[in-house]
């Protein structure tokens, strides 16, 4: 008995090991510059500049900071797939490929997120404190947008 | 995480325990084992292509075994593809008068089975409709329709069915699904009007929404079922037109 649990812990180690050498490219765009992003298409204050940076990018742009711990597997499977979902909802440097009305739905839901604090996604901001957003912030992100609708309308 | 530490808490005490020579033998003896499994592993499969081979064989033994694949299919089996493309025609048959001619009625069906089950406060019952009316926008053609309209339809579906997707996915959470389904409602607004409907429609407003913003939705009744706030405001708001 004790000499199976021995060798399934041998395993798992081994198997541990293996995957570290999985490896897959980055969620990075190398800085390019690109019509297609949301600074594209407006003019953005630095202060909310800074927000969107800090909070918003690591998942929904196709540019993630990393920490450290992202080259450890299976830590980095499980950040792929986050950023892989959340882009799929909304990519700040796609914004432009997304239809007007699209663009509409998307400012309006990312208010009643903001607002309601859904996000930034509180198992993103337990472990990135400085990515967690004051009431401020809150306030200053959402009365930009508000600003955009009405210009769009 | 957790199955790392878990597994290092179990490893701990065990690797402390073995020194290094018998390390290297278990190591050995695992990568071994490893290497006797992928074999056994591999031998499995080419078994099985034997064994598969060898029962069809008695079969078709006055056949050469190359042609066999070839041959066995369409000679035994002309009458079932004629007979299911049939059976396809048939099932298509009563239905193309709908395919050919491009509606929107199955999506209107589906949205007002969501906006009565948010009526209900029935998140579940909303998930269920999300998702038909999901469905529907994904599979509606809209290459049938001719004209500017193709173009409004699929800027439409395409918004449309992000939203139909979310209320889908949360079934626990009412309030979520009341946000997408405003921004549908608006959606479903340009979609009658562009489209038309078969059976009379009302816009309802309800001025209370979304920080007094107020939000519209679309009913087959004159009377007034609030599906923003659920029993807790159910006959608010009034009938702005008719469809």
């Amino acid at each position: 008995m004790k000499r199976w649990l021995k060798k399934i812990g041998m395993i798992l180690v081994a198997l541990l090991l293996a995957i570290q050498f999985y490896q897959p490219a980055r969620n990075t765009d190398k800085g390019i510059a690109s019509s297609i992003k949301l600074d594209s298409s407006y003019n953005i204050p630095v202060s909310v500049k800074n927000i969107l940076q800090k909070s918003c990018y690591d998942c929904h742009s196709n540019n993630t900071r990393y920490p450290w711990y992202a080259n450890l597997q299976p830590i980095r499977y499980f950040l792929d797939g986050h950023i892989n979902e959340a882009k799929k909802e909304l990519n700040f440097d796609e914004w432009g490929t997304y239809s007007n009305r699209k663009q509409a739905s998307k400012l309006d839901i990312i208010i009643k997120q903001v607002e309601n604090k859904q996000m930034p996604i509180a198992s993103y901001t337990l472990i990135h404190r400085d990515a967690s957003l004051s009431e401020a912030e809150r306030k200053d992100l959402i009365s930009w947008i508000n600003d955009l609708k009405i210009k769009d309308e | 995480m957790v199955v790392q530490k878990s597994v290092r808490k179990k490893m701990l005490p065990i690797i402390k325990n073995i020194n290094q020579k018998n390390k290297m033998k278990k190591m050995k003896k695992i990568i071994l084992s490893l290497f006797v499994i992928a074999a056994a592993l591999a031998s499995c499969k080419s078994e099985k292509k034997e064994t598969s081979i060898t029962s069809v064989e008695p079969i078709i033994a006055t056949k050469p075994s190359s042609d066999v694949a070839d041959t066995l299919p369409s000679e035994t089996s002309i009458p079932v593809p004629a007979s299911t493309q049939a059976t396809e025609e048939n099932q298509i048959s009563p239905n193309s008068g709908t395919v050919e001619k491009f509606s929107i009625q199955q999506i209107v069906t589906n949205y007002l089975a969501l906006k009565d089950a948010l009526t209900k406060d029935n998140a579940k019952g909303a998930a269920n409709a999300g998702r038909a009316l999901y469905a529907n926008f994904k599979s509606s053609n809209g290459n049938l329709i001719e004209g500017k309209n193709k173009k409004v339809f699929l800027d439409i579906s395409d918004d449309a069915k992000e939203h139909a997707e979310h209320i889908a996915d949360n079934g626990s959470n009412i309030e979520h699904q009341r946000e997408h389904f405003a921004l549908l409602s608006k959606d479903m607004n340009d979609l009658v009007t562009t489209f038309g409907s078969t059976t009379k429609l009302y816009q309802d407003y309800c001025p209370m929404y979304n920080d007094g913003k107020g939000a519209y939705w679309i009913s087959k009744n004159k009377e007034i079922k609030n599906p923003y706030y659920g029993t807790g405001m159910l006959t608010c708001g009034s009938v702005k037109k008719t469809y």
